[in-house]
């Protein structure tokens, strides 16, 4: 009852947040209720049983997406203008039009789920049964880098690809990333440093045992590149990193490592386990933390220097 | 009604919202905010779907899922790059062919 109860009030505030963000009249508060709709999502996710989802979407989904859109609206506001003059949207009848098209997408797609059967046998139920040949103990992890290794490498390719997209259409370094850059020499809240020096260590410690405790319960490379590259959003804007035009060896090496790494692994499987991306007998966890703690890397950068809009960074210190 | 089933309803009326926004809102930052909301919905799909096996939940779509979140970021990282770039160039937060 009182789950049912909790239920319709995270449905009611999603659904309610989601409205707003579309609806709301001015442009920061949409995507301030954005943020706050991402980490309502990390606790339906908590909620549908998704404890990998719920920590990847705080870091991530609420975090990362979060700071890359404030500062891009902050970027897209004109010099000198107060108030967001928007675009005009559409005219009211035509509003109405799309209101009825996608109320009846809604009718739709709910029709259509709500009548799906559960399938007998299920890729899921396999991957379950399974799970002792994977030579990890959480199944999300398996199937990430075991059942279906191939769609995580394609995912990294995929970042590592956004990333070079962004370096071809990028602002001059003064106007990329969140803005000015501040100087941590001169004039910050006394709290900056003391605040720093607890969360880095406690955040690399943070993203070094998600990373570690993938192999048996939620967590993996994913949460782990997402909390590290939090780390990065975090020095970045209190200038401690700060942006520079060049790509250092050590950075490239993070940038393409693990994709480098995750395909060498995978050939070699060809040669000397089963199949092309399999891994030899007695030797897949060693080999799966390995590939994670590359894919680790290989996560936290590209984020990092999304947000930061610059080809790479270079510790500044006090 | 099921939990799964609650929750299947729940992502189709988000997708209607993210398709709403997306056909209704001209500003470039607002289009990708509903598309964002159209892929929250997808996300909610899929793990409501595997919540629905009788004793047992499909790891399969949370790793399908999870894949999503980090390539929904870098679509994400790329069009607010675009945007700005566009910006930049001709002073626009709207494209040209949504004049009207």
């Amino acid at each position: 009852m009182i789950d049912r109860a909790f239920d319709l009030l995270l449905i009611g505030g999603m659904l309610g947040l989601a409205v707003q963000v579309v609806a709301s009249r001015a442009l920061f508060r949409s995507v301030v209720l954005f943020i706050a709709l991402g980490l309502l999502m990390a606790v339906v996710w908590a909620r549908l049983a998704a404890p990998d989802l719920a920590l990847a979407e705080a870091a991530i989904g609420a975090g990362l997406t979060g700071a890359l859109l404030l500062a891009a609206y902050r970027a897209l506001q004109p010099a000198g203008e107060a108030g967001d003059a928007e675009p005009a949207a559409l005219p009211r009848r035509w509003a109405l039009v799309a209101a009825v098209l996608s109320g009846a997408l809604v009718a739709a797609i709910g029709w259509a789920v709500l009548g799906l059967e559960p399938p007998a046998a299920s890729a899921g139920r396999e991957a379950l049964a399974r799970l002792g040949e994977s030579g990890v103990k959480s199944p999300i992890t398996a199937v990430l880098l075991s059942f279906r290794a191939v769609d995580t490498l394609a995912e990294v390719v995929v970042l590592f690809a956004a990333f070079l997209g962004a370096r071809v259409v990028a602002e001059p370094l003064g106007r990329a990333g969140p803005g000015p850059r501040p100087d941590p020499a001169g004039g910050e809240p006394v709290l900056m440093p003391l605040l720093l020096r607890v969360t880095v260590p406690m955040g690399v410690l943070v993203a070094g045992y998600l990373l570690w405790s993938g192999g048996h319960q939620p967590g993996g490379a994913f949460q782990a590149g997402a909390v590290l590259a939090a780390l990065g959003v975090l020095l970045r804007l209190t200038g401690r990193l700060q942006p520079v035009a060049e790509t250092s060896p050590a950075e490239r090496l993070a940038l393409v490592g693990g994709i480098v790494l995750f395909s060498a692994i995978g050939l070699a499987g060809a040669g000397m386990a089963s199949a092309v991306l399999a891994y030899p007998e007695g030797w897949a966890y060693t080999l799966i933390l390995l590939i994670e703690t590359g894919l680790t890397l290989a996560i936290a950068l590209p984020l990092t220097l999304l947000f930061s809009g610059s080809a790479g960074l270079r510790w500044r210190g006090r | 009604m099921t939990q799964a089933g609650l929750y299947t309803l729940a992502a189709s009326a988000l997708a209607g919202i993210g398709v709403y926004g997306l056909i209704v809102r001209r500003h470039l930052l607002r289009r990708i905010l509903a598309l964002n909301l159209l892929g929250n919905a997808v996300f909610l799909l899929l793990v409501a779907l595997a919540r629905r096996h009788p004793g047992y939940v499909d790891p399969v779509p949370h790793a399908m899922v999870l894949t999503g979140i980090v390539v929904a970021v870098s679509a994400t990282a790329l069009a607010l790059v675009l945007a700005r770039r566009y910006y930049a160039e001709t002073g626009l937060r709207h494209l040209p062919e949504d004049e009207g």
